[in-house]
Order: structure tokens, then sequence, then C-alpha cells
């Protein structure tokens, strides 16, 4: 199986912030963890978001084993199994990981595999005006 | 439980109307999201649009009609059914007339959302000429200006073709999607390798992605364009036939050019190095085809009018105009146009000689809006009759409108106002009736139909949430009750509005959008729709008039160069042009989501500057002008001139629950100024982007 990943033409990304709004729609989120965020750096934007790493240190830091890589290569964290410990959201070298202080559960970006598997793209890429968030096989991102 | 039923739609959270997939829960819309299929948007849409479940169901949204119970300012209110709200105004308004005259009642809104067409039926079949729109300063005065230099309103060609080089002249297609553009169009012509030039006094993305960019001097834009005519003639890249068989006016306008604009004269106005105005008008000369996207700030501007012509002017002269890729004047499709919905020729000539400024300001005149301090002095100060009631819609004055202070005395004053919003704002607390309008989720509507891309899109209710009424059913039922002719329901009426299309709304629906069949080079068949059937460079009807038939550039009013003196006190320029990707001029701050990305008013501060303040990065500063004092957090950033600082507007806070909701305390409009001959002297466009200030820390924050 092909793996997937998620990547940004950091270049074109504007900062719209679309891609939050669409992600918090998308996983139920309110005010608070924000599983794909631009920081502000004009004339520049830096996206931070989950790379799905190939050997994830957030699943390595996890004391429960609660974060795994799935055959696709997607990154996942299994709710049922989190504590609530933060030691993945210290772990990222990303910043992506995310603490739920509501749910006191972490939180990160599934790369909406429930629309992956109904043959839609991640709600992120879908609205970016920008069309710099790309998804697919990382061998495909240098092109 | 019902299924989730998927329901296409086009938004209006700001002006781009993208297309969306509403996903509706027994009768709730539960999540919205881009439709891929959407002819101009292709599935992208904005945080703005994607946050509108977060309005639709606020819980501050006020989902019924209200009337005031206590004083004026109290925030005492009390729910009413909207029989009664209708009956009452019909009332009100009736009593106004029989007593004084229709021209007494003002009807008012603020940025276009959509229903214009509705709102004008209402105001012409009830008789006044006094209608008060964002329009005076945005979009509807490009319009007026396009339409007397060529006609029709260029845009560019991002759809049928698109062009090669692109001057993004003073917006952000990005964070805004003004009228007739979404960001996503833009952004593929760049990606195509479309050379890009950047004006725009901040370094902001398309500055760090542009070919050239021209940092310029806040509100000078007017001399700029003179700037890339006068290279264009001194190099002679100009287009030989159309300027000599196309273009009215050619010589009287070289003149005017060569002798009152030379480049060291528009560098020393504008700041930007000579040199660089001359590649830049090279570039945009040369490349073919090439296009201008023009944003608000230069219509906020004493030179708004001239701004437009002129910069129209560049895309006649070089070829650009009407050509394929270049700025267009698109085909629309065959629906009812707004001027026949709207009834315009119901008011007599006696009628609309009795509109406030309109001998003044005859160009805003012409297109049927007047100038907000006409208004607000009417009220006041009863010049040259005093305004006895009122209806707003979907507008926030105290707030967006130059002089803030003045707007919010005039709209204390008033003796009836109605207010129409989905929210209490510091505006709504002024009124005596509160009509609660549906947002884009709970509207049918034929939208885009006034736009100038060639499109239409269909607008279909995705659910209906309290008791609100989508704005087009407010004006419809109340004209009603007041003897107006309108339709049983309000698609009867869009069926109206579609009849030249041979589509009913139903089919309409199906269909999603309507083109019109573009033809370029029209004018090479049949000339422009202007008196001499030519591009004027002469404007034949403002020299009827008796103004300046040639366009120039008039110094900012209060500049360092115009008041030197008052510049010794407020040594910066301010420029409340600093726009967010979340906002909508005063709208959405209520939306946690984009709260949470946006959560104070930011304005930037050369960090040179900021050091001569002692202002450090974060730090809520007070910005002065003459006309008063707000604070905003400062944000330190080099990329703009260390002699100007740049703030947000629009902003006023909905947490903050007492009538006032602190429409005062960061409102860039405290500091603007309004006095009309800082206005543009055709159409009354107020400058609310730049004058005078100074700054200095906020103790204790």
């Amino acid at each position: 199986m092909e793996e997937i990943s998620l990547h940004f033409f950091e270049e074109d990304c504007n900062g719209c912030h679309a891609c939050e709004i669409a992600c918090k729609q998308e996983h139920g989120l309110g005010v608070g963890p924000q599983l794909i965020r631009v920081i502000e750096k004009s004339p520049l934007f830096i996206p931070v978001y989950c790379h799905h790493c190939e050997d994830p240190p957030c699943g390595d830091a996890c004391p429960v084993e609660a974060i795994t890589r799935d055959e696709r290569g997607i990154v996942l964290i299994n709710e049922e199994l989190c504590t609530g410990c933060k030691a993945c959201v210290e772990a990222c070298p990303y910043g992506a990981m995310q603490y739920d202080e509501d749910r006191e559960l972490a939180v990160k970006c599934d790369l909406c595999y429930e629309r992956l598997e109904m043959g839609e793209e991640p709600a992120c890429s879908l609205v970016c005006p920008a069309h710099c968030i790309a998804w697919g096989d990382p061998k495909d991102f240098s092109n | 439980m019902e299924e989730v039923k998927k329901i296409r739609t086009v938004c209006r959270s700001c002006h781009g109307e993208c297309g969306v997939i509403a996903h509706v829960k027994d009768g709730k819309v539960v999540k919205v999201e881009g439709d891929p299929n959407h002819p101009i948007s292709h599935g992208t849409m904005c945080a703005k649009g994607l946050a509108i479940t977060q309005l639709a169901y606020h819980p501050d949204r006020i989902l019924h009609p209200m009337k005031k119970v206590g004083e004026k300012l109290s925030g005492e209110w009390e729910r009413i059914t909207w029989d009664e709200a209708l009956d009452t105004i019909a009332t009100k308004f009736q009593a106004v007339i029989d007593k004084y005259g229709p021209e007494y009642i003002v009807v008012g809104q603020g940025t276009g959302r959509d229903y214009e067409s509705h709102l004008y039926r209402f105001a012409n079949q009830l008789g006044t000429p006094n209608v008060l729109t964002a329009g005076h300063f945005c979009y509807v005065s490009r319009v007026s200006s396009s339409l007397i230099t060529c006609g029709n309103l260029p845009v560019v060609d991002y759809y049928i073709n698109e062009p090669k080089c692109i001057v993004i002249w003073g917006t952000n297609p990005m964070w805004t999607n003004p009228d007739e553009y979404t960001g996503e169009n833009f952004m593929r012509a760049l990606k195509n390798g479309a050379k890009l030039i950047n004006v725009d006094p901040r370094k902001s993305f398309y500055a760090g992605r542009a070919d050239l960019w021209l940092q310029i001097r806040p509100g000078t834009d007017g001399a700029l364009a003179f700037g890339f005519h006068h290279v264009i003639i001194e190099e002679e890249l100009y287009d030989k036939d159309f300027v000599e068989n196309y273009s009215h006016g050619w010589d009287a306008f070289k003149e005017r050019v060569m002798k009152d604009y030379p480049l060291e004269k528009v560098q020393e106005i504008t700041w930007i190095d000579k040199e660089l105005i001359r590649k830049a008008a090279r570039m945009y000369a040369t490349t073919k085809p090439a296009a201008i996207q023009w944003g608000v700030p230069t219509e906020e501007s004493i030179n708004c009018t001239d701004f437009t012509r002129t910069a129209i002017g560049l895309m006649g002269i070089t070829g650009n105009l009407d050509a394929p890729g270049g700025n267009a004047l698109f085909v629309n499709p065959p629906t009812r146009t707004v001027a026949e919905f709207s009834r315009h020729k119901d008011l007599s000539k006696e009628v609309l000689a009795k509109r406030l400024g309109g001998e003044q300001f005859k160009l805003g005149a012409r297109v049927a809006f007047i100038n907000p301090k006409k208004a607000w002095d009417s009220i006041v100060y009863g010049e040259p009759y005093q305004l006895k009631a009122g209806l707003l819609c979907g507008t926030n004055p105290v707030v967006t409108r130059a002089n803030a202070r003045e707007a919010y005395e005039a709209l204390k004053k008033i003796g009836f106002l109605v207010v129409i919003d989905h929210f209490m704002t510091p505006t709504a607390e002024l009124a005596d009736i509160f009509l609660p309008a549906g947002t884009w989720l709970e509207q049918n509507h034929v939208a885009s139909n006034w736009k100038r891309h060639g499109y239409a899109f269909a607008r279909q209710k995705c659910c209906e949430i309290g008791e609100a009424w989508q704005d087009h059913k407010i004006f419809q039922e109340l004209g009603k009750r007041m003897g107006q002719e309108w339709w049983p329901t309000v698609e009867d009426g869009l069926d109206y509005l579609l009849e030249p299309s041979g589509l009913t709304f139903e089919q309409f629906k199906e269909k999603g959008y309507l083109q019109g069949e573009m033809v370029y080079h029209k004018y090479k068949e049949r000339g422009f729709s202007t008196p001499t059937r030519k591009l004027e460079l002469w404007s034949t009807i403002l020299e009827k008039w008796g103004r300046d038939p040639l366009p120039k550039y008039v110094e900012v009013p209060e500049s360092p160069y115009s008041t030197p003196e008052v510049a010794k006190k407020y040594p910066y320029i301010f420029n409340s042009g600093l726009r967010t990707p979340t906002y909508f001029h005063s709208a959405g701050r209520m939306i946690p989501l984009l709260r949470e990305i946006r959560p104070d008013p930011i304005v930037e501060v050369h960090p040179e500057t900021a050091k001569k303040h002692g202002i450090e990065d974060g730090q809520w500063i007070y910005i002065e002008s003459p006309r008063g004092r707000i604070k905003q957090r400062a944000k330190l950033y080099d990329g703009i001139d260390p002699r100007v600082v740049t703030s947000e507007h629009g902003w006023w806070f909905p947490e903050i629950k007492d009538p006032g909701h602190g429409w005062e305390i960061s409102n860039a409009n405290i500091l603007t100024d309004n006095a009309f001959e800082t206005c543009d002297p055709n159409m009354g466009s107020t400058n609310v982007r730049v004058c005078l200030c100074n700054i200095y820390p906020c103790e204790n924050e």
C-alpha cells in the first residue's frame, strides 16, 4: 500500500487560516486545540502541522502506546487509551500535537481518514485557496 | 434522526460568493464545505465562510423582532411579533411621509450583502432618494467612475483567459475576496507564471512574491497612476491605434500627464523611487496581456473618481481593456438588471432634486447613494432639512464611517430608527425597533446578479433559524404593508428577476449558475457606452457639469505636506488599511473560532518608531489624531515605512455587554475625518483610510 502524508508548500501559504477553520469543523473542535495552524511572520506564513513522521516521536513518547502509525502511514491516536499525560505534546518537534482541555486528551491530525475512505480529500486541502496543502505519497511532494 | 442532506449554495460571508455544500441534519446546518464544482471557487473557501455555523447558531444572535422599551441607550428591549414590528414601522414611516414627505426617511445598508436590489426597490417605492450605503467609498464608486469612462467596470479576466502580468494595487485578494474575485483565481495565474507588480504600503504576501514591490505612501495611488502614464507616454509604449481611434481627449490628457506629473514629482509624492516606477510601468505596458486588480483604498480617498479613471486609462492605452486576459468588460447572463428590479425610474426629477448632497456629489447621486455626513448634518443641524426616520440594514456606521462620533450622535438623535441585523451591535442599540435577519444559509437568492464578472449563482436556503427572515423578505413584507408592489413570496420575486433567462428560481437552483456569453473587444464594433462612444480620458459628463474633465491627483487632505502644522503634533501617517483574513469590516468578532485567531485589534509600528516611543511588541498603545484617541495592540513590523502606522479597523467588543459594546475603544474611525472638503468632490467618498496621528504606550496595560 502506498504511504500518504500531508505537506504544505510554504511559499504559497498566505495566512488565510481557512485550513484551521475547516479542520476544526471537520473534527468538531472548539477554541483551543489546533490540529493545523499558521503562524504569521509577515510577509511569510509558517504552517504548523503533523508530518506523519515515519518514526513518530509522539508515539515513542507515549507511555501507553496510544499513538501508532497505520499501514498507510497515518499517525493516529487511540483516544480510549490516551491518559492525557501530554508527553506527546512535549515530544513533537513540529508543535503539531495538541491537547484538548475539555476532554483532557491529546488530539492530532488524522489526515481526515474518514473523508479519505469516502474518496474525498482532507478538509484543509479542499478549502485552501492557494492550493498549497498537498496530501498523498510523500515522494510526490518534491514535485 | 434524519440522514445528512447536502445542499448546494453560495457563501456571502465576504464578497467572493464561493460555492458551498451545506450539510443539514434535522433542519440544522452541521457543517459547510467548499463545492468543488463551483465555476469560480472550485471547492476553496475562506475562514469567514467556513465559520458560518458559529455565526448562525451563536447564542447571542437575536432571532425575533424587538422593540426598545427604555431610553435610547438603556439596552432595554422587549420581544414583539413580526406583525407588531412591521405595523409599527409602517405607521411611523407613513406619518413621516404624510407630515413631511418620503425624503425625510433615510434607508441604508453597509457593505453589499446581496439584497441591494430589494433595499432599493423598497426605498424607491417609498419615494425617498436618500439611500445611505457603503457604495460611496466602496465598489459602487468604482462602478460609477467606470461608467462615465468606458461604460462598464473592467474586471481582471481570470475566468476565461488569464493575465501574464498582474498589478495587485492596494488589495489582498486571498484574504478579502472582493466583488467579482476569489483568491484562488489570482493564485492560479501567479502559479502559471504571471509576473506580479504589487502596490502596497506594507510588505505583504504579495510584496514578498512580487517581481516589483512599490511601497507607496498611503493615499497617493492617483499620483502613481500618473507616473505609469508618464513612462508609457515618454517611451511610446502605448497602443497607437487604440489612442487614435477609441479614446477621447488623448492630447489634452497627454499634456496634463507630461506637464503636471514628471517622475521626479511622482517620486516625491509617492515615496517610490522613480526608476522603480519606470520599471513597473514598462513591465505592465510590455507584457501582454496585463491586468490591474485594484482595491478599496483607492476609493476611500479624495481621489476616488480620478484614480479609477486614470487606471482605466492605463488599461485602455496599453491595449488591455476588454482584451482576453486583460481587464475585461464581461457580458452578464440575461437576468433583470438591479436598476430595473429596483425601479430607480420611480423617482421623479422633483424627488431626485431633494437628494441630500445630490448637487454637490453628482457622480454619487448618479448611482443613487448619499454621502454619510450629509445624513448626519441633516439629522443634527436640520441642513437642509431634518431626516425624521431611518431604516438601516446590515450596517454598523458608528464603527465603519469616518468621524464615528458624529455618526453616533446623529443616530442617537434621529426620531425613529429601525435596524436589521443578526446581533445587537452598537448601532442596533440606538434603534427603536430591531428586526432579525437571516444569514446566507437562510436565503434564497440569485447571488451575484448585480456583479460584472459574467456570472449569477444560485443561493438556496439550507435552514430556518428562529423567527429570522432573509433581508429580501423583510423589505418585501414591509413594502407590502406600505402599499408597494411586490410578490406573494420572495421566490416569486426571484422568478421575475430571472425571467429574461427563461428560468424560474426552481430551475435555476437545479442549474446552479448562469454565465454570460463573452465577446471581447466589443468597442471595436460598437464603441464604449459613453457619450462619445470612446474611452473618455476627457469626461464629457464632468465637462457638462462644469467640473474638471481630466483626472488629477489631489494631495491627501491631512498629511505632512498638506497640513504641516497638524503634523507637528501628529507626526505619523495613520493608515487604517491593515486587513484580517478573519473579519469582514465590523463583522465577526463574536465568532469564537475567528476570535481565537485574531483576539485583539492590531496596529503595526515600525521597530525604529516603536523604540523612539518606548513601545514593545504586544503592548497596548494609544493612537491619537486631531479627532480622538483609541487603543490597539502594537505589533512591531519592519515591512512598513517608519513614518507610517498601520491599524485594523472595524473593532467593537461584543463581549462588553453595556449598550456601547466598546464601540469607542479601538475604533479606527474615531480618528478619521469626514469634512466635505476631504471627500471626493464628485463622488462624496469619505477618507476612512489616511490621516495624521501620534502614538504612545498605554500605561499599566
